[in-house]
């Protein structure tokens, strides 16, 4: 048997939302305006606190942006206890975008835990999503505000979702 | 299948193998980390391959552990872009690592160039929404200077009005007096005088009116039956004393039959008279001033002629220009009697016309068409009365870097009769609304390491209510969507000026909370 110490979480949403920035933000502390598109999965490793005090191990998987869970990304999804939904504010609709994929993931990973983040918030001014919209969206999922540039926001969802990963 | 021929073979496994770096970690049942073989380098793990075959063994979590598996495109945190297999092996597994780098180099570019060609499309859309955008906030700021120019208007026509009442009793006592003044020739000038200039001032003070009244003032037309003798009488006895002044020769040629009952609005024909009039008179040295009223078949005309300087063709239209003082010799006046004898016939559907040259005197021809008689009375929209907002002491929130400006802020809000809290930071000032749900939330958009746009829209995006105004040095009109974009209820500028500040929170009140 394999032992199941580390989580598996999954980077989910349309592309250019700041999937791959995000985890570089969260993971490694870092930014880059450049982008580059993700082709397939990228995986990365963290350790996180967990709110009883003990470490976790997570496996981050960065998919490639995508506005539908095909085949390919059904068995990317397989075994996530998380899934981090990226939409970017700027974009209303990646919004929708990431509301349907989770739809789609959830017949892949029916318990997985799941947070919406709202990205590129430093863009605040350019933004297409309307804060009420958000204050609806809070009542079916944790919903959190993010900027990978600045780091606003990064952290908490991170932390809100590994607090709900299934135990 | 027969085997391939053993050149073939091998040179494929030379190629195949060449490209692809196959690199193997096994595993015992329980996941233990066995050994590696192949080129863990060529992937970018470590040298010491036990470090990474944890993460390679966790990336299997949750899959089917009886069947073999497959992961494409796999990039490992070393950066190589991989095919993972893991392969059942008795109790154990291996994973296998086939380097997918190439493919992943070709699928890459591709995907890059597409995605940016979707992005930049959705950019020029946004940017063509811009546009639009911008144009019609051009035309609202177009027709906010309309309004403004009402404005004017109506200021105009109040002030006019306020000439007229006086002007009235004017001309009531100089009626009076002029029959019970006798002969003195000294008080006989001196009263033609006052007649003259209080002639001038009424014509001054009606075109003020109408140019105030502005284009809408066809709404203003109050066609009935009049009777144009009298009106002639009537404008005769007004400008009479101008020509006499000046030994003019004043003739009037009325033509219109007694059963015609011709309906025009009388006070704009007595306008378009008295105008035409007191311009030749004003202008004419010496000579001759002849008026012609003719109704026939349902057209007015109205004939101005005069012996004055005459006009030359390169003044012809301009004449007719608003305050227009471009006129030959010197001409002084207030500019505004032709344009509003030109509106006035517009308005209603007449033409004018002008025969004139220089030294042979100016003849200005009006043709109006019978007007139809209305009816109705004008409305008037009174403005609802706006409510008291401070009934009750209401909390406040500021939320401020600067500390001048927060105490500002504050002893504002103090002397208004708010409980008021005061915070430096975002986030703190972000938690203590959220908590509270303060009446009023003050933000200055420029907080360190933070926009308060994104605090605004956060609270209200966690379905805070309450008013928010939102602070700002830019006054610009992108500063001010973005404010309120992001859920401000309302947008103020600095330096703070305490009425606005006033009147804004009120606003903000009104519309939130
Ligand atoms: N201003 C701003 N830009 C961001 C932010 N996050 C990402 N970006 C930019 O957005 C672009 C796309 O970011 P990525 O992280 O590559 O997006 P992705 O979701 O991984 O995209 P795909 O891999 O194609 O699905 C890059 O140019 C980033 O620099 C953010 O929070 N603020
Ligand atoms: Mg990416």
């Amino acid at each position: 048997m394999i032992r199941a110490t580390a989580r598996k979480i999954c980077m989910l949403g349309d592309f250019g939302v700041g999937k791959t920035s995000l985890v570089a933000r969260y993971v490694h502390g870092t930014f880059s305006e450049k982008y580059l598109t993700t082709v397939g999965v990228k995986v990365d490793t963290c350790q996180v606190a967990r709110p009883d005090g003990t470490d976790c191990k997570l496996v981050v998987w960065d998919m490639a942006g995508r506005n539908g869970v095909d085949a390919l990304a059904a068995s990317y999804l397989r075994g996530a206890s998380g899934l981090l939904m990226v939409a970017d504010g700027t974009r209303a609709a990646t919004l929708r975008t990431a509301l349907d994929l989770l739809m789609q993931a959830r017949a892949v990973v029916p318990d997985a835990a799941a947070v919406l983040m709202l990205n590129k918030l430093d863009l605040i001014e350019h933004w297409e999503i309307e804060p009420l919209t958000v204050a609806e969206l809070r009542n079916s999922l944790p919903v959190f505000e993010t900027s990978a540039l600045s780091g606003d926001g990064v952290v908490r969802a991170f932390a809100a979702l590994t607090a709900k990963l299934p135990a | 299948m027969s085997a391939l021929p053993p050149p073939v073979l091998a040179h494929l496994q030379h190629t195949v193998l060449a490209r692809l770096h196959p690199t193997v970690f096994s595993y015992a049942a329980d996941g233990r980390f066995l050994g590696c073989s192949g080129e863990p380098a060529a992937f970018g793990l470590d040298a010491d391959p036990s470090g990474s075959a944890d993460l390679l063994r966790d990336l299997f979590i949750g899959m089917d552990e009886e069947a073999a598996c497959e992961l494409p495109f796999i990039v490992l945190p070393g950066g190589r872009s991989t095919h993972l297999h893991r392969l059942r092996d008795g109790e154990g597994f291996h994973i296998l690592l086939l380097d997918a780098g190439d493919e992943h180099a070709r699928q890459q570019a591709q995907q890059q160039i597409a995605n940016e060609e979707t992005l930049a499309g959705q950019e020029k859309s946004k940017a063509i929404g811009l546009l639009k955008r911008i144009r019609s906030d051009l035309e609202s700021e177009r027709s906010e200077l309309e309004e403004a120019n009402a404005l004017k208007s109506a200021l105009i026509s109040t002030l006019s009005h306020e000439f007229r009442t006086p002007l009235t009793s004017v001309f009531g006592y100089l009626h009076l007096l002029e029959r019970v003044i006798g002969r003195d020739p000294n008080a006989v000038q001196a009263l033609r005088a006052i007649q003259r200039n209080a002639t001038y001032l009424f014509t001054l003070a009606e075109n003020l009116l109408e140019y105030g009244r502005g284009d809408s003032g066809t709404a203003l037309l109050h066609p009935d039956e009049i009777d144009l003798l009298a009106l002639a009488r009537d404008v005769e006895a007004m400008i009479r004393p101008l020509a006499d002044d000046k030994r003019l020769e004043l003739v009037f040629d009325i033509r219109v039959r007694e059963e015609d009952r011709p309906v025009y609005d009388e006070l704009r024909v007595r306008q378009i008279l008295v105008n035409l009039l007191s311009n030749a008179a004003r202008y004419t040295v010496a000579g001759r001033i002849g008026v012609g009223l003719a109704f026939a078949d349902g057209q007015l005309a109205i004939e101005v002629a005069d012996t004055g300087p005459g006009i030359p063709p390169e003044y012809r239209e301009r004449i007719f220009e608003p305050f227009n003082r471009g006129g030959p010799g010197g001409r002084k006046g207030a500019g505004l009697g032709l344009s509003i004898v030109r509106r006035l016939v517009q308005q209603m559907g007449g033409q004018i016309t002008l025969d004139s040259a220089p030294g042979q005197g100016s003849r200005f021809r009006v043709e109006l068409p019978q007007q139809v008689r209305t009816g109705g009375a004008d409305l008037v929209a009174d403005a609802p009365d706006r409510t008291e907002l401070w009934t009750r002491a209401r909390s406040a929130i500021v939320v401020d870097d600067d500390p001048d400006v927060a105490h500002l802020l504050e002893s504002l809000l103090l002397d208004l009769g708010f409980k008021v809290e005061v915070h430096p930071n975002a986030a703190d000032g972000e938690a203590a609304a959220a908590r509270e749900r303060p009446d009023l939330l003050l933000v200055d958009v420029h907080l360190s390491g933070s926009s308060g746009n994104a605090l605004v829209f956060r609270l209200r995006a966690q379905g805070y209510r309450g008013a928010i105004v939102t602070v700002s040095a830019n006054a610009s009109r992108e500063a001010q969507d973005a404010a309120l974009k992001a859920g401000a209820s309302a947008f103020l500028t600095k330096p703070i000026e305490l009425s606005r500040f006033i009147l804004t929170i009120q606003r903000a009140l009104q519309r939130g909370g």
